[in-house]
């Protein structure tokens, strides 16, 4: 396949502006030569060719795949997007200058069957391992693999690290969902990527007859009757790779089979409350959206298929005509970028801290509802749906109805304006805007806390974050919107259940309008939205007991005195290469 | 530290909106006093239980307690609840069963066998001759351990494979931390027996299946099954309900799995170095251009890069111990209105069942059952969970635990870190006004009690020797 990326001036790494390819293997203690993509005998082949044994080929992949997936974010979100440039911990090392703009890839940095985002280190780490020798799946016995080389493994990283840099605080495992919800989104982002690439679905719909959400593939040849099984290669029916994330990453790690298979198994509403473990969890979301994109590709192509009916075509034992699948293919990968933005979007409508899947399903179906008021081929029904057949239920939602679940909208002139915003343009802010943004919002938080729901007597309101956004709605119209986190964090004793204290956040996210002119007057910031999350004794118990039963809430460092109360907050942190590791 | 968040109210702002909900009002914590499930409800309680009691070995850091129940005509039956030792092992298990050996008459109605690790059974495989003299009328196990169900065995047999390979690792790796963390592996297999081949936990294990002087006749339990007690214990007035291990058999495949992901048995792939590339792609920083170190130079990536590798052993091996754990029979008696409720190791995973029903902090599953408040609202006597360490007793669950039952644990300090966990102690105790036994605070023939540990409460008894147990004396 191809990647496309924007042009840029590119040093030997890849070293671009928002990436640094930089290829340190930790294993063996060494660094490798950089690609030159400037180099012109590369320039005129349009870059290496793949080839497993270059690790220059390794750094363009890389390079390659996460600059894509970064470009999605920023074209669904239609901003710009910044690394995470904050402080994991108060106790954490200072966070360099320009770590923001710019984020690390490892292609080789371990020897490891593990891939992972590390805030740390301010990067992506990938490993590359022996597979295993008893067990190798479709590996040879052996085979060094490289989980750089994965197009879902890298787009998943750089999901986490997108997520991260938009939502610092949802690496705190505040309840079950949170870690959960990282590993979703990012292999919801995998695999709408995956899918929106045209190449990878014509074959699956050729071997499935147009049915993409088949979990298996039509073998090539049919097996006669009478024959005990399948004589050669062509013969065996495959698990239709769509479906299943990485699998070569899977396989090798002796995991037989699809390592994430998101669907194949009948919705059911017990899963959300046995399921605990990560990836697990995350896959009822995943389910969950699949579900809704696989019924909106049936909906928008059941013409499709009646016309090649009408035509006296028969499905169930002819090949599926090159048109048609052409056409069914520009179908499924146009669905796939609708869902890919719709997921991407639902981000800005999170609240700030101590996500739950529950908020997700608000978030989506809000900020679709934000842009798109039309929908006609029942989008969010279909969303709404596939979460309710999961036992998905939104916290405070009366009924499952598009009215209860989505977030509430701020009346007119129910909070006083947010004067003296200042927007930008669509390539971004200056330092003085910012500087001036920074100062507007505080003083905002300061003085209309309360409205906002918090308390202001916990403690100081911090302006976390603040994004100008610019969408065009389905008229031609530019909507000017600003999402803005406000954070305010008490220091809480655990009491007798832990060690000192530990970080309880309380947030709202912002939503802010800026109308278009009216009288000849640019009328002044309005918010349009508050998505929180405020204190309460029953949440903050809620994380207390969460951070206990997920054995944090334990510091051997405060127990001994090394450090003090607040003194341990790095065990409050996802730990990606945990969540990952095979093991 | 100090425990002063007891005091404070919950305040369930919920369960005032949501009538639906009621179940929710009695979870609130009742102020001390006034708690509603006092002994007083149950009808049977003022009954005498004289002859009813708990007795608890002092091993080091590992369990074996023997209940008591007694007949009518002044003779009693005993159970049998766990004997192993693992770390700290104080080398007293061997007069430990002797002595119960001659107490019982080497008969025992029931054994409990709540978890397959060293320091809950290893005393079977060390004391076999004693017990192979033992009549023995019933065996209860986790439903896990059954012979016949393929799928457990598989599991049980993997998770054995795992421990093996990872303590091996450690054992090379050296050091504090790997020493601790192969005591815990070790814990799953026994470690290697000195001849004979096998784990000394493989042995101890066909001594508790076939190493007595009869044919014991065996259970395998889940949570929610009806468990049947030999008919002398009945006839004396016991009764048992299983509350753990919360096993769906449906769901084994699907544990399975997470067992594959978790503790991929694939070890091989990862530690050993490859070398991916020929010497001719090496290079240094030369090799770079000055901005791919404009973030963090050369010596902080390579610092980075290496200190960022996860301990990816260290989580196996306590993700292992865990699902370990998780394995635990709890079973709870009840004897003419006295209800003991016998935890094993349970960690988190299983508590959660059982509490909440659900997955914690799912809707619908951040406050205690009704079936959990009314069983824990209304114990006199709790066996508390792996050695008092922090995620075996959940916070809810002292909470609800009724006010003046009375508890024994079983530990041993310096065995692993925090363990046990003092202001979990320090909560139960004030659960339990006092009445919180811990095993080193009786002496065993060379050793001391634990002056840390502080004196025996006044409810409990040491023999006259001073050494060995101590016990708890219904009345």
């Amino acid at each position: 396949m191809t990647a496309s990326v924007r042009y840029e001036a590119v040093q030997p790494g890849p070293i671009g502006e928002r990436f640094a390819v930089i290829d340190y293997d930790g294993a063996n203690k060494t660094f490798y030569q950089p690609v030159d993509l400037n180099d012109p005998r590369l320039l005129i082949r349009g870059g290496l060719a793949p080839s497993e044994a270059d690790p220059r080929f390794h750094q363009q992949m890389v390079y390659a795949v996460a600059s894509e997936t970064l470009q999605r974010f920023e074209f669904a979100l239609g901003r710009r997007i910044h690394w995470r440039g904050t402080k994991r911990s108060a106790s954490a090392d200072p966070v360099p200058r320009g770590a923001s703009r710019c984020l690390n890839l490892f292609p080789h940095a371990m020897c490891q069957a593990n891939a992972f985002y590390s805030p740390d280190a301010h990067g992506i780490l990938f490993g590359y391992f022996r597979a295993s020798r008893s067990n190798p799946g479709s590996n040879l016995p052996g085979q060094t693999v490289f989980t750089c080389l994965s197009h879902d493994i890298i787009a998943h990283e750089t999901t986490h690290a997108i997520v991260d840099g938009i939502r610092s605080f949802f690496t705190e495992p505040t309840n079950i969902d949170v870690p959960a919800f990282h590993e979703a989104f990012a292999d919801l982002a995998a695999l709408f990527s995956h899918f929106s690439h045209k190449e990878f679905l014509l074959d699956t719909l050729e071997k499935t007859g147009g049915r993409l959400f088949d979990s298996h593939l039509k073998p090539e040849l049919a097996i006669s009757a009478g024959s005990t099984g399948a004589g050669i290669q062509a013969q065996i029916g495959k698990a239709n790779p769509l479906v299943a994330l990485a699998t070569q990453f899977g396989e090798a790690v002796g995991l037989r089979g699809a390592l994430r298979s998101a669907l194949g198994t009948p919705p059911n509403s017990n899963d959300i409350n046995v399921k605990t473990e990560p990836h697990d969890r995350g896959s009822i979301l995943v389910a969950a959206v699949f579900d809704a994109y696989f019924t909106i590709y049936i909906r928008r192509t059941a013409d499709l298929f009646r016309i090649h009916r009408a035509g006296g075509g028969n499905l169930d034992h002819d090949d599926l005509p090159a048109p048609l699948a052409e056409r069914l293919a520009a179908e499924a990968s146009h669905t796939a970028e609708q869902f890919f933005v719709i997921c991407a979007r639902a981000l800005d409508y999170c609240p700030p801290v101590d996500i739950t899947f529950g908020d997700f399903l608000r978030a989506v179906l809000t900020a679709d509802l934000d842009l798109h008021p039309n929908d006609p081929d029942g989008v969010r029904d279909a969303l709404m749906q596939a979460f309710r057949l999961r036992g998905v239920i939104a916290d405070g939602a009366s009924s499952f109805s598009e009215e209860s679940l989505f977030w509430p909208k701020v009346r007119r002139d129910a909070l006083p304006t947010v004067d003296g915003l200042q927007f930008g343009d669509p390539n971004g802010l200056t330092k003085s805007e910012k500087d001036n943004n920074g100062d507007v919002l505080r003083a905002y938080a300061q003085k209309y806390g309360d409205l906002l729901g918090f308390d202001k007597n916990l403690g100081k309101i911090q302006a976390l974050s603040f994004h100008p956004m610019f969408h065009m709605g389905e008229d031609g119209r530019l909507f000017v919107d600003m999402v803005a986190e406000l954070v305010q964090t008490v220091r809480t004793p655990f009491g007798d259940a832990g060690s000192g204290t530990f970080p309880m956040r309380n947030g709202v996210t912002l939503l802010i309008s800026q109308d278009p002119p009216q009288a000849d007057k640019r009328p002044p910031p309005r918010i349009r939205f508050v998505i929180a999350k405020l204190h309460s004794a029953e949440r903050e118990d809620r994380v207390r007991t969460y951070y206990a039963s997920s054995g944090r809430a334990i510091s051997s460092k405060i127990e001994s005195g090394e450090v003090g109360e607040a003194g341990d907050d790095a065990r409050f942190q996802l730990d990606f290469g945990l969540l990952h590791a095979g093991a | 530290m100090a425990p002063k968040k007891k005091s404070t109210p919950k305040v369930r702002n919920k369960t005032a909106k949501a009538p639906a909900r009621k179940a929710g009002k009695a979870a609130k914590m009742p102020p001390r006093g006034t708690d509603t499930s006092s002994p007083s409800t149950d009808p049977s309680s003022n009954e005498s239980a004289r002859g009813l009691r708990v007795r608890m070995f002092r091993v080091g850091f590992g369990d074996f307690f023997l209940l008591t129940v007694p007949m009518a005509g002044g003779a009693s039956e005993h159970v049998l609840i766990d004997c192993g030792v693992h770390a700290q092992d104080l080398g007293s298990i061997r007069d430990a069963v002797q002595q119960m050996a001659n107490d019982c008459g080497s008969k025992l109605a029931l054994v409990i066998m709540t978890h397959r690790h060293a320091d809950h059974i290893s005393g079977f495989a060390s004391c076999s001759d004693i017990f192979s003299g033992f009549t023995v009328e019933r065996v209860w196990m986790p439903w896990f351990e059954d012979p016949k169900n393929d799928k457990a065995m598989a599991f049980q047999a993997s998770l054995t494979a795992i421990a093996d390979n990872l303590s091996a690792k450690f054992a090379a790796r050296g050091g504090s931390d790997s020493s601790m963390l192969k005591d815990m592996v070790d814990n799953i297999t026994g470690g290697m027996a000195a001849a004979g081949g096998g784990s000394k936990n493989q042995k101890a294990l066909d001594v508790l299946h076939r190493g007595f002087k009869n044919e014991a006749d065996y259970d395998y339990y889940k949570a929610g099954d009806q468990p049947i007690l030999p008919k002398s214990l009945t006839d004396a007035g016991l009764s048992a309900q299983i509350l753990g291990p919360p096993i769906d058999p449906k769901l084994i495949s699907q544990m399975t799995k997470v067992n594959q992901q978790y503790l991929s048995d694939e070890i091989e792939t990862d530690d050993e170095v490859v070398r991916p590339f020929p010497k001719a792609f090496c290079t240094d920083k030369n090799g770079y251009p000055s901005d791919a170190f404009r973030i963090y130079d050369d010596q902080t990536i390579i610092h980075l890069i290496d200190g960022a590798q996860p301990d990816v052993l260290a989580a196996r091996a306590k993700a292992a111990d865990n699902t370990l754990n998780n394995q635990s029979l709890v079973v709870l008696f009840s004897f003419r209105g006295r209800h003991l409720l016998f935890a094993g190791d349970a960690q988190w995973g299983n508590w959660e069942n059982f509490l909440y029903g659900g997955a914690y902090g799912t809707p619908g599953h951040t406050e205690l059952t009704k079936n959990a408040q009314s069983i824990l609202g209304k114990i006199d006597f709790y066996k508390v969970g792996h050695h008092g360490s922090a995620n075996a007793t959940p916070k809810d669950a002292v909470a609800a635990m009724r006010l003046g039952c009375v508890g024994m644990c079983s530990t041993q300090i310096h065995a692993y870190n925090q363990v046990p966990r003092e202001p979990l102690l320090d909560a139960l105790r004030g659960r339990m006004e006092g009445q919180l036994a811990r095993s080193d605070q009786v002496a065993t023939q060379g050793t001391k009690a634990e002056k840390t540990a502080g004196e025996l409460p006044d409810q409990f008894k040491v023999p006259a020797t001073g050494e060995l147990f101590i016990d708890y004396e219904f009345n």
